[in-house]
């Protein structure tokens, strides 16, 4: 089993960053998100927003992986979240459904607002494979390494989309809310590099060259 | 691109999600503060859950319909039961991660 936590501090206020954070497929990033659908919705006893989403991710096996063991590099993944308006948190799980005896992601997250009205993201994950074939530790370091670099590119797509909100906002009469349609064309223009780089790391836990962006997807159920 | 999982369900997906998301902008910014009263926050979350109902309620009872039956017809539906069963989504993460990259 493998673990990773990192934090990440946005200077935006948490209700635009969990905007953002919902808002944020499609983007430019997130080209290996065939689908996404919420399965369920409703409001707990004390009115924050419970949303099940089921979102299908594709990607491609590693080179050295077996062949025909899996027919696909497809895998499901179901997400679960809360969204309490009030305290100014979102929390959100997301696992994947299928392939889970050759690697089982869990990941959660956590955006809560800082007294200096800054967003600090926290995100934890835990890797397993039950794979076995004296591979089980390769594909979770695979699946380790993967999932630091597709957490890089989760956040370029919110910082993408939380762009597209400040600058609606900046000129509410001439632009319009481009973000909050899922069909707009902006969703799929990359960031300036300025623009990515909003917020901070606070703890950058990976310290490997994993970060680096990767624009080739390869099959790991990661953040999505 | 984050289409339906299923091409017919598609254009009620993006009919709902516009309705959502606005509905969503003004659900994250309550215009009570924490610091009134209980019955306040209440009263005001029980009008936001009826604005999201009249809103998008039409809308996502026809959208939840199609992607439902999608869900049956691919056996989704088996993976997300065991899915549950073998880990409640709904219960918080029992352990604290706080090492990275330890085995």
């Amino acid at each position: 089993m493998k673990f990773f936590s990192q934090s990440f501090l946005y200077d935006d206020p948490w209700s635009i960053v969990s905007l953002a954070f919902f808002l944020r497929y499609p983007n430019a990033y997130a080209s290996h998100i065939l689908s996404c659908d919420v399965i369920s919705r409703e409001f707990s006893p004390s009115g924050s927003l419970l949303t099940t989403r089921l979102i299908l991710k594709r990607g491609a096996l590693p080179r050295w992986f077996p062949q025909g063991i899996m027919s696909r590099a497809e895998s499901w993944v179901v997400e679960e979240s809360e969204v309490d308006p009030e305290g100014k948190v979102v929390r959100c799980r997301t696992r994947n459904l299928d392939h889970v005896k050759v690697m089982q992601v869990q990941e959660s997250q956590v955006f809560r607002q800082t007294d200096e009205g800054q967003t600090l993201q926290t995100t934890e994950a835990s890797i397993v494979s039950g794979f076995g074939w004296g591979l089980t530790k390769q594909i979770e370091n695979h699946g380790l390494a993967r999932f630091k670099r597709n957490v890089q590119r989760s956040r370029e797509g919110v910082s993408l989309i939380l762009n597209l909100i400040r600058q609606a906002r900046m000129q509410p009469m001439t632009m319009t809310a481009s973000y909050l349609s899922p069909t707009s064309a902006s969703r799929y223009t990359a960031a300036s590099p300025a623009a990515d780089r909003h917020g901070n790391d606070v703890d950058a836990s990976a310290s490997e060259d994993d970060l680096r962006i990767s624009r080739q997807d390869s099959w790991s159920p990661g953040p999505a | 691109m984050a289409h339906s999982l299923t091409s017919e369900c598609t254009p009620l997906k993006l009919e709902y999600d516009s309705c959502f998301n606005s509905w969503f902008e003004g659900y994250l910014e309550p215009a009570v503060s924490a610091a009134s009263s209980a019955e306040q926050r209440a009263k005001y979350s029980r009008e936001k859950a009826q604005e999201y109902e009249q809103k998008c309620g039409k809308i996502w009872a026809a959208y939840r319909d199609c992607v439902q039956k999608a869900v049956k017809e691919k056996g989704l539906d088996d993976l997300l039961d065991q899915a549950r069963r073998d880990n409640p989504l709904k219960e918080p993460p029992t352990t604290t991660i706080s090492s990275s990259s330890s085995s």
